[in-house]
């Protein structure tokens, strides 16, 4: 090991040669333990008092700080036990032990641009802590969220290897796109999929104006600030071994018409008796037990950290590899991170964050989740000479799947990424620090898909060999200069921020056929950012708190006149717990009053909104030659501005009985106006696209509940959390006159979603069903489109006037949850630790839009077949069988209830005791197992009802998605 | 104090150092782009606007499924095609079941708007580029007729329309309502004359400028406006200005018309140009999807068979008409090149192909189209010619003109399709509807003759389309989304 350790001292070695002789900060190191106990506590806060430098202890107890100088004072918190301030009088080693129960929650926590104490913070922030994350491993970060924050709202959805998650903080305020800000070691991102959830220290997540306001430009649909894990703070090198290896399976599968139903119907469909016996042909295939397999994932993870002379590194290697439950697909992502810090004179710190990964995902073409979706089960994947089975001398063209699976896998994604940043920290007068960031993120994303020649059928062939090739060169840096005072006097403690920013984004991508550019296959796309900055905290006798922001953003993406946009903030935060008449009084050991307001914009659309762009390679096509032609074909909307959130927050924390029980309660309203949108508008208008435009104002309105109850017991600890989030999503107001707006198309071209004042955005929109017409003379004296026939739905004439018309749809419901929750446990006890996790929504719909396709429905859901109509009087519910037209229409047959509540995951884990690992210099070792979505109490029928979808108005709809997997994993971490 | 002052003056150095270059750094446009801005400056600019005017015509939307099916699907010539259950929706336009959310009809409204909305770029922003005048005006000329095309097709589907005659701003677009019909008319004749006054004949043009629209062209669709308001005489001027520039004539062979060699040939008017260019791609630059959604579908695997003829228009031929087997391909024929027999595919009942949109070979996929879509040929203007004398009872000179096109269809097998000699006006009427019906057959023109002529009630319903229903199917429906989307402010068409 001692050997090994060399190695890794050398190799560290040489960036250490690169500082200057000066080692002139003062580091102290030293140990944190428990009064009672005399047991480490693991995670406290080791604070240089009245600044922000501060370190978390390790699993030890044991820290080590880099100080100005010896005549500092450590301020060291723990939750539930006293916070302790202990001056180092000159020592360079300290112990401190804490005592229990008179818990103040003294927390350091990131915001934007700096660190704060949590306990002067006056924004709505929601902490996860590496420990949290470490306990349930996913593949990417978002999922590893879920449920653990109120207000928070994480939708996975996909099963897809590799996939990420739609994320929601506070509802929906916009009507693109809604995810909020990623800033990774202080490098804004949209884009987290590089990073290994290992690598993770901790996720701080900002919802309120007040903590947002400072990253104006994008902070309106919140902000998520992860930090990733810096070495120890001790000489002794630490090495880390995590590794799980698991299986996937699908969590549920599709309702559909096996192939003796899928007869019965597809005679009624021909009026003949095409199948002769269709019971004969029992269950035929179900077409999702050949695309889907159970599949296995695998992870391995190699970390070392701690401090070499002065140099603090944390180096990390991972690889990970997801088989999809899909057959054929894959991701496998191999990662490296190399984190830094080096003081190379006493007020000048450096250090650098970088991460390298590269990912694959391989998938296939054609479309094998559709092709499962409409194969008849009568047919098998090969006939029975061993041929792909060709369906479509049954009149349809569907590609068999089996057959995509197996001619069309040689395809895969690949990224290769660098992320990261450099920066440099400059202490200067006491009390100024000047910190300088360049950040980037520089990829390479590359797309290869080879098709040999073959044939299946008429409609799935290949004739000629292809391979395409897409390669995308995307690069963005972001400077960042901060100039920070920070100065305590006895009644105040004050920072005063200021900034200044510029970001820049490129995006080139070429995209060729057998080596051949195609046309329009050169894709070019840039933006810019500048912005300014400025806050200013000050907490007055340690429990008035007040902040006040602003900043300024200039987005390339608006035209001059509308490029600048400004965004205030301020807010008062009140300690209660802290004043002189709170002391006799026990009950609360913390109690903190907090208002927040402020303005936050949001620019994330296109680039170029209000440029009009001329497209090229409209050929003219004369003398059997081509000539150039181009012109403008997508209108822009020169007078596109800013959308801007206005969000008013007010919350209550607070601890009782010695700290076990902490809420935190906040109610806040979001108030969008100018929302930006690429709306409609009408076909005679003659653009080839929706020009974005400042739509409509949205306002949501709801409450974060965290509420928490944590005991340690000498013998066991145990903890319950439950986070509870009601919201409530309106319309308030449609810009430019409109009255409605209509969106999101179902297969058959309908709208499914009118957006209207006083319901929530994108509500779904449609007939309602009154039953289904028994004969003809029902249909002859009802009100009718024309062309309904007995069997055909009866949609009810809602206006009244005798017909049935467009006028008749009506408000379906939204697709928004009205109620997000989560529910958390956790036991630990001899060494065994329990952890359950469960997730919820209420309150919202979906629709079925996958069972509405655009040309047929050459295999149908169990919805239809199940107690469909045969004749006068065998149902009302559900009718005869047609494939597509009338019975397809948007109606709220195809809506569901969207309710779910599903055990998210469950996890034991086992730590071995350290007497038998002291000898073998094991510091810490764990195993565990632990199983992901194994349970989930839905309504609707399809895999699950949360869906992939991007824009705000399909995220309630269907359109058949890469279901959602369970999984089970077994894993060990080792720390030595 | 000072020291304090030389830190925070380094700060603001940085910070303006970075600042300095902003305006620069906000400014962005993408690489390799044009904006409208920077566009409509040169001639080429003004070539190249034009050019993508024509491009519009090839888009699936304007020429394929969408454009069959309300243009011969909805007539008597032709049924849905392919198999049974591929695209049922679009029967519901062969039978006359349709309803305003069809995902058929809305297309065709969406392309020929786009196509106006182009041609209105071109007209306001071609006149004030500095060029050559003559070649300026005669792109605007050019741009004048295809918005003219455009709205000519539109007013016949959908009767009244939103008149958008220039580049709507933003806060236009909800607010357009539908104008009547005689003011599309109106706007049709304006811009096809100023057409006929600045575009070349088609001699006038360079080589490499075949296949443009011409006088000409002008013209025969003036001449078809003009009969749709059965305005006969000016029908009249119009169609034997054309015959009397003797710059067109019949081919001599019928069939050639619809195969490579008649492509902007003698007979032809005006086409929608087409090339299909050797290419790795699904459809390379140039090309339409015309050829392959009417193809044989099966073996040889040549397309997607739709738009059959239909068992209507395979009767509706005098006895050994050549023209119908010009026209349809059956089952076990040897394909026009001579390549291989076309095989049943048990799957299509009475299978047919329309011949006319034949083409021997499709380099690459078969989305890589090459067929010029026929829109005017000289036979169409010899009968429009024809039909307006006739209605003017000018019978006599009525005649001749009908004859030259049966005479070439005859060939010189005198014992078919003999000269009409007829001269009772209704008489002549009906002989002269038969002929247009069978020469311009699976050309999308027979919907537009039954609309113009009054009887697509009687003879659609005569030929089994029972759900026809007069008053209401004569037009299509406005797209429901279009309805929706004006909050009604666009008014539905009566009976939808």
């Amino acid at each position: 090991m001692k050997h090994f350790y060399k190695k890794i001292c050398l190799l560290a070695g040489f960036i250490g040669l690169l500082a200057s002789a000066s080692w002139a900060q003062t580091r102290v190191t030293g140990r944190v333990l428990d009064e009672a106990a005399g047991e480490a506590v693991i995670g406290a806060t080791v604070l240089e008092k009245g600044t922000s430098n501060g370190t978390i202890t390790d699993y030890d107890g044991k820290f080590a700080i880099t100080v100005k100088d010896l005549k500092a004072t450590l301020v060291i918190n723990y939750t539930g036990y006293t916070s302790k301030d202990v001056p180092l009088n000159g020592q360079t080693t300290i112990e401190v032990r804490l005592t229990e129960d008179e818990g103040i929650l003294e927390e350091i926590v990131v915001v934007g641009y700096g660190v704060q104490r949590k306990s002067d913070l006056t924004g709505a922030v929601g902490i996860v802590k590496a420990k949290e994350l470490e306990r349930v491993p996913t593949a990417s970060l978002e999922q590893a969220l879920q449920g653990k924050l109120a207000g928070v709202y994480i939708s996975p959805a996909s099963g897809e290897p590799g996939a990420g998650a739609t994320i929601r903080i506070r509802g929906t305020g916009t009507l693109n796109n809604a995810s909020p800000l990623y800033v990774v070691d202080g490098m804004l991102l949209d884009d987290i999929s590089f990073l290994n959830p290992q690598d993770v220290a901790s996720v701080e997540v900002l919802k309120d104006a007040s903590s947002t306001a400072i990253y104006g430009n994008r902070g309106a649909n919140g902000v998520i600030i992860i930090t990733t894990k810096r070495g120890l703070t001790d000489t002794k090198a630490s090495f880390t071994l995590n590794t799980y290896y698991g299986t996937q399976q699908i969590a549920k599968k599709l309702p559909l018409a096996n192939a003796s139903q899928f007869a019965e119907m597809y005679n009624e469909l021909k009026g003949n008796n095409y199948y002769p016996d269709p019971a004969a042909l029992r269950e035929g295939t179900d077409w999702q037990d050949v695309i889907f397999r159970d599949a296995p994932m695998a992870n391995v993870q190699l970390g070392v950290g701690g401090l070499w002379k002065k140099l603090n590194y944390n180096l990390s290697g991972n690889m990970f590899d997801q088989q999809g439950i899909m057959e054929e697909t894959s991701f496998r992502r191999y990662t490296g991170r190399v984190n830094l810090e080096y003081p190379v004179l006493k007020s000048l710190r450096v250090g650098t964050n970088m991460a390298y990964s590269n990912y694959k995902y391989n998938t296939v073409g054609g479309g094998v989740l559709g092709g499962m979706y409409r194969m008849p089960p009568v047919f098998a994947a090969r006939d029975s000479t061993g041929d792909f089975t060709d369906p479509t001398f049954f009149g349809q063209s569907i590609g068999n799947p089996a057959a995509d699976l197996f001619y069309k896998n040689d395809q895969y994604s690949r990224v290769n990424r660098w992320v990261g940043s450099v920066y440099a920290n400059w202490t200067f007068l006491k009390h100024f620090t000047f910190r300088t960031n360049y950040g980037f993120d520089r990829r390479r994303d590359y797309f290869y898909g080879f098709e040999p020649v073959f044939m299946v059928s008429s409609s799935q062939l290949n004739n000629e060999e292809r391979t395409a090739r897409d390669t995308a060169k995307i690069q963005n840096w972001l400077w960042e200069n901060t100039l920070t005072f920070d100065k305590t006097w006895d009644i105040l403690r004050l920072n005063v921020l200021a900034g200044q920013t510029a970001q820049e984004y490129t995006f080139n991508k070429r995209r060729t056929i057998n080596e051949i550019l195609q046309p329009n296959g050169e894709e070019n796309s840039d933006w810019a950012m500048l912005s300014y900055l400025g806050r200013v905290n000050a907490t007055f006798y340690d429990r008035y708190l007040l902040t006040a922001s602003v900043r300024a953003d200039g987005s390339s993406r608006f035209n001059k006149k509308n490029r600048w946009g400004y965004f205030p903030s301020v807010a008062a935060g009140w300690n209660v717990s802290q004043e002189p008449f709170m002391r006799g009084f026990k009950l609360f050991d913390r109690l903190k009053l907090r208002a927040s307001w402020g303005i936050t914009g949001n620019d994330k659309i296109q680039n170029y909104p209000s440029l009009g762009i001329i497209t090229p390679e409209l050929y003219g096509a004369f003398n059997d030659t081509i000539q150039s032609g181009a012109t403008l074909t997508n209108y822009a909307n020169a007078d596109v501005r800013w959308e801007t959130t206005e969000q008013t927050d007010f919350g209550v924390e607070f601890g009782l009985f010695k700290g076990k029980f902490t809420a935190e309660i906040d109610w806040f309203r979001r108030y969008t106006y100018d929302i930006l949108g690429d709306l409609p508008i009408p076909d005679y208008v003659g653009s080839g696209s929706n020009p974005f435009v400042n739509a409509a104002q949205v306002e949501n309105v709801g409450w974060d509940f965290t509420v928490n109850w944590r005991e340690v017991k000498r013998k066991f600890s145990y903890n319950l959390g439950v986070t509870v989030s009601p919201i409530e999503n309106k319309v308030l107001k449609l810009n430019d006159g409109k009255s409605e707006i209509f969106e999101a198309r179902t297969g058959q071209g309908d709208f499914a979603t009118r957006t209207v004042v006083g319901l929530p955005i994108g509500a779904f929109y449609g007939y309602q069903v009154a039953g289904v017409f028994q004969n003809q003379e029902e249909i002859d004296s009802s009100p009718k489109f024309g062309n309904e026939k007995p069997g055909d739905f009866r949609f009810a004439d809602l206006n009244g006037d005798g017909k049935l018309s467009a006028d008749d749809r009506t408000y379906l419901g939204s697709p928004i949850p009205t109620l997000i929750y989560g529910l958390n446990a956790g036991f630990e006890a001899f060494g065994f630790d329990l952890a359950v996790d469960f997730f919820g929504v209420k309150g919202n719909k979906v629709v079925n839009a996958k069972a509405v396709s655009r040309f047929d429905t050459p295999n149908w859901e169990t919805i239809w077949y199940d107690n469909h109509w045969t004749g006068e009087g065998t149902s009302n519910s559900v009718p005869r069988v047609t494939n597509g037209g009338h019975n397809y229409r948007m109606s709220d047959f195809l809506v569901e209830d969207g309710a779910f509540f599903r055990l998210r995951t469950v996890a034991v884990g086992y730590s071995l005791p350290t007497k038998w690992l002291d000898h073998a210099h094991i510091r810490d070792a764990r195993l565990y197992a632990s199983g992901t979505n194994l349970w989930t109490k839905q309504a609707y029928s399809g895999y699950t009802p949360e869906f992939p979808n991007d824009s705000v108005f399909k995220a309630g709809m269907d359109f058949l998605n890469y279901p959602m997997a369970k999984t089970i994993l077994f894993g060990l971490n080792v720390t030595f | 104090m000072s020291k304090l002052f030389k830190y925070l003056s380094a700060a603001v150095l940085v910070l303006l150092a970075v600042t300095g270059c902003q305006k620069d750094f906000l400014d962005r446009k993408p690489e390799g782009r044009l904006t409208f801005e920077e566009f409509f400056q040169t001639e080429a600019h003004a070539i190249e606007a034009t050019n993508a005017v024509y491009a519009q015509y090839r888009e699936f939307d304007m020429c394929a499924l969408p454009y069959l099916s309300c243009t011969d699907i909805l007539s008597d010539d032709a049924d849905k095609g392919s198999t049974l259950n591929d695209a049922p929706l679009i029967s519901d336009l062969d039978n006359f079941t349709l309803d305003a959310t069809n995902p058929y009809v809305a297309p065709v409204y969406r392309g020929h708007y786009r196509a106006i909305a182009r041609a209105n770029l071109a007209i306001e922003n071609i006149p004030n580029i500095d060029m050559d005048a003559t070649l300026r005006s005669r792109l605007v000329g050019e741009c004048k007729l295809l918005r003219a095309y455009s709205y000519l097709l539109l007013v016949q589907w959908f009767g009244d329309l939103p008149l958008i005659t220039k580049t709507l701003q933003g806060d236009e677009y909800y607010s357009q309502t539908r104008q009547d019909k005689s003011l599309v008319y109106d706007q049709i004749e304006a811009d096809l004359k100023e057409a006929i006054g600045v575009l070349p004949d088609k001699n006038g043009y360079a080589q490499a400028d075949k296949g443009r629209a011409t006088k000409a062209a002008a013209q025969g669709l003036l001449a078809k406006l003009y009969m749709i308001k059965k305005d006969w005489a000016n029908a009249e001027i119009q169609c034997m200005d054309i015959i009397n520039s003797t710059q067109y004539s019949l081919l001599p062979k019928y069939a050639d018309n619809f195969l490579p060699v008649g492509e902007n040939g003698a007979e032809s008017i005006f086409e929608m140009q087409s090339v299909a260019l050797p290419t790795q791609q699904a459809a390379g630059p140039g090309s339409s999807p015309y050829n392959m959604v009417q193809g044989v579908r099966g073996i040889p695997n040549l397309g997607w068979g739709f738009n059959r003829p239909s068992d209507n228009l395979v009767s509706a031929y005098e006895n050994g008409d050549p023209r119908r087997e010009a026209t349809i391909i059956y089952v076990g024929e040897i394909l026009p090149d001579g390549s291989t027999q076309v095989q049943d595919n048990p799957e299509i009942i009475n299978e047919r192909f329309n011949q006319k949109a034949w083409v021997p070979n499709h380099p690459g996929l078969q989305d890589n189209g090459p067929g010029n879509l026929r829109v005017l040929r000289y036979a169409d203007i010899l009968l429009l010619a024809a039909e307006a004398k006739n209605e003017q009872g000018k019978a006599g000179e009525a005649l001749p003109l009908l004859n030259l096109v049966r005479k070439r269809a005859r060939g010189t097998n005198n014992f078919i399709l003999p000269d009409v000699t007829v001269t009772d006006q209704s008489m002549l009427r009906e002989r002269i509807y038969r002929e247009r019906r069978v020469e311009l057959a699976m050309e999308q023109h027979r919907w537009f003759d039954l609309l113009r002529w009054g009887r697509a009630a009687q003879v659609l319903q005569a030929a089994g389309k029972t759900n026809f229903v007069a008053g209401k199917h004569e037009l299509l429906p406005i797209p429901q989304t279009e309805v929706d989307l004006t909050s009604g402010r666009i008014v539905q068409n009566p009976m939808y």
